[in-house]
């Protein structure tokens, strides 16, 4: 069986009878435990999987009504919840937490026969770049198990790139689906801010983070966007997206649409040669394919990793609040304890980086900082926004790498968090500014992937989805080799 | 400049213990000094925005029960009371 | 000179759900713990989905205290920790980034004096704490999250008042203001609760906070006044901080400085998208805002003849004025008011007699055309009403049943007036002597009659046997 297959080829597979659904979900769980063990990717498996699929090959059989999905495997973030099983959020402070419901995202791919493989390792409560701040141990790259998979959804990216599953959802707050699927060679889309309901993604910086599809083929990621955007009553940040088919004419090309390439993030200091020469080739590419490219300034992009980590360090000291092993949590007797001892001493189960992060967000939006820190951060926003609203007139897309850098190895990099902010540079514009954006596998370069990011404006997913699709018809990818 | 006791008073009030404070303290200074290059933007015409709903579009004014005992699937609970340390 | 501002919290009660979630606002009917929700415990994933009618409930509030009401509102976390707390924040409002609570600049007129308005602010309540035992020993605390989330509104006076009177008078108005709006029940225990402020001349601003009940907030106010007094007089500087009410002890305590060691951090609720509230809206909620106190008084007044004071007692009241309304016509409207404010007032004195009370306004008008057209005395009509409060019985039914029904008849009258003058000699002999004293005799009439006698017509026949 291979499972190197996209969503929509597998579909037809089933349809055609090729293979049951029950044999490529069993497929899938064995590969996972061949390969889990050195990648690990995922934090928790579903054991009714097969009866899932079971149930499913029955509607097939019986010719019943049959979801969209037709049982293919997809892969959830462990910061989704999902009802009566565990999300971690790979924490140890939420080593037990069971969620009484399931996120509104899971609840439509269940409603179209989706076949949920596992939960999938993240850097604690999303915050970090490579998952090597998960309480459970890091996540291997499939291209290479000696370098990190990126983050914070590297566990989503590699168990996609390492065929466990066809599909995953991540969460990306400055470029958590973006940037492991670049590191890992699959597409990753982090979608207009409200395209897609957050009621059961576990809050890190609410106010800029969204759920996105990871997938292996650009159209597979058209088609699970289908499934899971739009309003939800639950989310009032949801917006109305007017219900596109984002497949729908996705092969139409980008002939004669204006591209800007955004100076700052092509000409920064940290960017590689490689991904450097990468970006260039990838100019030729677009301009091959009837667009036309030139080089665009957004001024305020060099102050956005600061403003970033303001904001997300001040939505996550209030968002984390919440953790105080109170009304949930593990087991801690509180009698003899006084109250704030109480929960100072079970605040000490969050990991290093989440517990600076919670210091940070004590101290930038203080009465006696904020005017420095975070009312600064939230007006760099304001200016970004209006940047990128005035590019927008002119481009159609703006381009730049995904990331600065190709994959680099476990502790390359952890130890000087400056640096480690900075591999943020260029995807926190598109959660700054709320627009769509994407990271397409480009190519793969001394045996590491390299991706290639489009932002389009608000709503304009299915143009992006256009662009990111013939990206896609001009590049060769090898097997990963896992 | 941002100082080690500033930064201990903070994390007392995000109710953290700091066990082995130095590294933390020194890796949240660095994090700070690098914000410092907010101060090096004109920001003075921005303005802060938010996204916006109508009225009529909020949630209607209904009491739906929840489904599930909630409380019975939290620890910490006696007798349908949460249990909480002492107050000090 | 004295100086003394007002925090004033007071529930929603009247709404069906929460502020952010479906479960039930009025949490007073449940178990513990068994009005809540994922949203109002705060567990991870789950997201605030704010009640539209709470925003139209504080805007009219906004209106009716004279505010000015923005086009734009938005919510804030103030972030600080404490177990009634699901989410160790509350979701409140703050104007930070320009008026964007539900209200400001407003005032409300007491006793020709403007109290001004600050600010009004719709926000969350936190969960209640039960502690075991007295609070210095127990060893556990005990959390009840049935309150959490449900709808507050917080108005802030300016330091206005200048004694605790000023701030009775004014609480009764803002009181009744809020029950005629229909937002609130003032009455409900812990529905309505508010902080002081005190300030005497030459000394720092007092806080005053933990305070049970209105009837407590004017003492703490007394008791505040009388130890700053004290202190100034001995020359010993009044110190700017926080003081808790001790409700057993009836004094106010300092408070550890906690409170001003406190950072709130402050900052945007992004879950809660900014809520847009157009000139439109606001005209339509304005236009759909219940008449006014002094508004229905005046007409009252002018309209229907009725008397000033009991005008004042009828549109003071949400409850006897929806009577009045449904129960009048343009004929018998006095009328119905003076049943309502000599009669029925007295039978329904408290909250609970209220509650259960058959009263309907049909039946108000019922009584009021038996007495008009003389088949039921005003006499009878009370004990009538009385019983209709307990049963609810329709005042036909009341009539056959308690035989009520008013004896006009000459002859039945003459038969018992013969025998209250058989047993009333002394009586009657000095009704001749001294007409003024037939009233007596008429009382008596009345008593044998269970005051089904027409006294009109009994009047006439005593004074015709007595030859006058």
């Amino acid at each position: 069986m291979n499972l190197n297959t996209s969503i929509l080829q597998y579909i037809e597979d089933v349809k055609s009878g090729s293979f049951t659904v029950e044999e490529f979900i069993s497929a899938t769980i064995d590969r996972i435990k061949m390969v889990d063990g050195n990648v690990h990717a995922y934090l928790s498996l579903n054991d009714s999987a097969i009866n899932d699929a079971k149930l499913i090959d029955k509607k097939i059989s019986s010719n019943e009504k049959v979801g969209k999905c037709y049982g293919f495997p997809i892969s959830i973030k462990d910061n989704i919840c999902i009802t009566g099983t565990k999300t971690t959020c790979a924490s140890k402070i939420l080593e037990n937490f069971v969620a009484p419901y399931t996120a509104t995202v899971v609840n439509r791919l269940n409603d179209e026969d989706a076949v949920i493989t596992g939960k999938t390792n993240l850097d604690e409560f999303a915050m970090g770049l490579t998952t090597e701040f998960s309480a459970y141990g890091a996540t291997k790259n499939p291209w290479n198990i000696d370098y990190v998979p990126g983050g914070s959804s590297g566990g989503s990216a590699a168990s996609v790139a390492a065929n466990e599953c066809l599909a995953s959802l991540g969460s990306d707050t400055g470029g958590s689906v973006r940037n492991p699927a670049s590191f890992c060679s699959v597409v990753g889309l982090k979608p207009t801010y409200g395209l897609i309901s957050r009621y059961g993604l576990i809050s890190y910086a609410n106010s800029i983070e969204q759920i996105g599809p990871m997938t292996k083929t650009v159209k597979d990621n058209a088609f699970l966007l289908n499934i899971i955007a739009g309003q939800d009553s639950n989310d009032d940040t949801t917006i109305d997206n007017k219900n596109p088919d984002y497949l729908n004419e996705i092969e139409k090309g980008i002939e004669g649409k204006k591209i800007g390439i955004i100076k700052e993030m092509t000409t920064a200091d940290g960017l590689s040669q490689e991904v450097s020469t990468a970006t260039k080739e990838s100019i030729q590419d677009f301009e091959g394919l009837g667009a036309s490219c030139e080089e665009v300034s957004l001024p305020t992009i060099p102050y956005t990793v600061a403003a970033y980590y303001t904001i997300t360090s001040t939505e996550a000291g209030s968002n984390l609040a919440r953790y105080d092993n109170i009304r949930y949590g593990y087991e801690m007797e509180s009698e003899g304890y006084e109250y704030n001892s109480y929960i100072s001493k079970s605040r000490t189960k969050f990991g290093p980086e989440v517990t600076r992060r919670i210091i940070l967000g004590g101290f930038v939006p203080s009465a006696g900082h904020a005017g420095k820190y975070f009312l600064k951060a939230l007006k760099v926003k304001s200016k970004l926004i209006s940047e990128i609203n005035t590019a927008f007139e002119k481009y159609d897309y703006l381009i730049a790498p995904t990331a600065p850098v190709q994959p680099f190895r476990f502790g390359e990099k952890i130890d000087d968090p400056v640096t480690l902010m900075l591999l943020d540079y260029n995807t926190v514009t598109a959660n700054l500014t709320g627009k769509p954006a994407i990271s397409v596998p480009y190519s793969v370069i001394n045996g590491l992937p390299i991706g290639m990011q489009i932002i389009a404006n608000s709503l304009e997913e299915k143009s992006l989805f256009q662009a990111a699709y013939a990206l896609e018809t001009k590049t060769t990818i090898p097997e990963v080799p896992l | 400049m941002v100082n080690e006791e500033e930064i201990i008073k903070v994390a007392k009030l995000m109710k953290i213990d700091l066990e082995d404070h130095g590294e933390h303290v020194g890796r949240v200074k660095k994090m700070l000094e690098y914000f410092d290059i907010l101060d090096q933007i004109d920001l003075s015409s921005e303005e802060i925005t938010s996204q916006e709903k109508l009225l009529a579009e909020l949630r209607k004014d209904e009491f739906i029960p929840h489904d599930k005992k909630l409380i019975e699937s939290l620890k910490n609970f006696r007798e349908h009371y949460v249990r909480a340390p002492k107050m000090n | 000179m004295t100086k003394i501002g007002l925090e004033i919290h007071c529930q929603l009660t009247k709404l069906e759900s929460k502020l952010f979630c479906s479960c039930k606002a009025n949490y007073r009917e449940f178990e513990p713990n068994h009005n809540v929700c994922p949203v109002c415990m705060g567990l991870p994933g789950s997201l605030p989905r704010l009640n539209q009618k709470a925003v139209e409930s504080a805007t009219s509030i906004a209106m009716a205290l004279n505010c000015a009401t923005p086009e734009k509102i938005a919510f804030f976390r103030k972030n600080y920790f404490y177990p009634d707390l699901p989410k160790n924040f509350q979701i409140t409002q703050l104007n930070v980034y320009g008026d964007m609570s539900v209200g400001g600049e407003g005032y409300v007129d007491v006793e020709g004096k403007k109290i001004k308005i600050r600010r009004i602010q719709l926000e969350e309540d936190p969960g209640r704490l039960i502690y075991e035992g007295t609070s210095d020993r127990t060893k556990i605390t005990l959390v009840d999250y049935n309150r959490a989330g449900t709808p507050l509104v917080e108005i802030v006076t300016d330091p206005d008042f200048e004694n605790p009177r000023q701030v009775r008078v004014f609480l009764n108005i803002l009181s009744d203001l809020l029950e005629n709006l229909g937002v609130a029940e003032p009455g409900l225990e812990g529905a309505m609760r508010a902080d002081g402020n005190v300030s005497i001349e030459g000394g720092n601003k007092v806080e005053i906070k933990n305070i049970g009940s209105f009837h407590d907030l004017e003492k703490a106010l007394h008791f505040e006044l009388t130890r700053q007094q004290s202190l100034h007089e001995r020359d010993i500087e009044i110190a700017m901080e926080t003081r808790h009410w001790d409700d057993r002890r009836k004094i106010t305590i300092s408070s550890r400085s906690k409170e001003e060691d406190q950072d709130y951090r402050y900052f945007l609720e992004n879950d809660i998208p900014w809520v847009k509230i157009d000139q439109e809206t606001r005209d339509v909620l304005k236009k759909n805002m219940p008449e006014s106190i002094s508004s229905k008084k005046e007409r009252y007044v002018e309209k229907y003849d009725i008397a000033p004071q009991v005008a004042d007692i009828l549109s003071s009241d949400r409850y006897y004025s929806d009577l009045f309304e449904n129960a009048h016509n343009e004929s018998n409207a006095k009328d119905i008011a003076n049943l309502i404010t000599t009669d029925l007032l007295g039978f329904i004195d408290t909250r609970e007699k209220r509650e259960t009370s058959k009263v309907t306004p049909q039946h108000l008008a019922d009584l009021v055309n038996a007495v008009n057209a003389k088949t039921l005395t005003r006499n009878s009509s009370k004990i009538a009403l009385q019983e209709i409060v307990k049963s609810g019985k329709s005042v036909k039914e009341l009539l056959d049943e308690m035989d009520l029904g008013q004896v006009s008849d000459s002859s039945e009258i003459d038969n018992i007036i013969s025998q209250i003058f058989e047993e009333e000699k002394q009586a009657v002999q000095d009704a001749k002597e001294r007409p003024e004293t037939v009233n007596f005799l008429v009382g008596k009439v009345m008593q044998k009659t269970k005051g089904k006698a027409d006294p009109a017509k009994t009047l006439e026949l005593i004074k015709s046997k007595l030859g006058q």
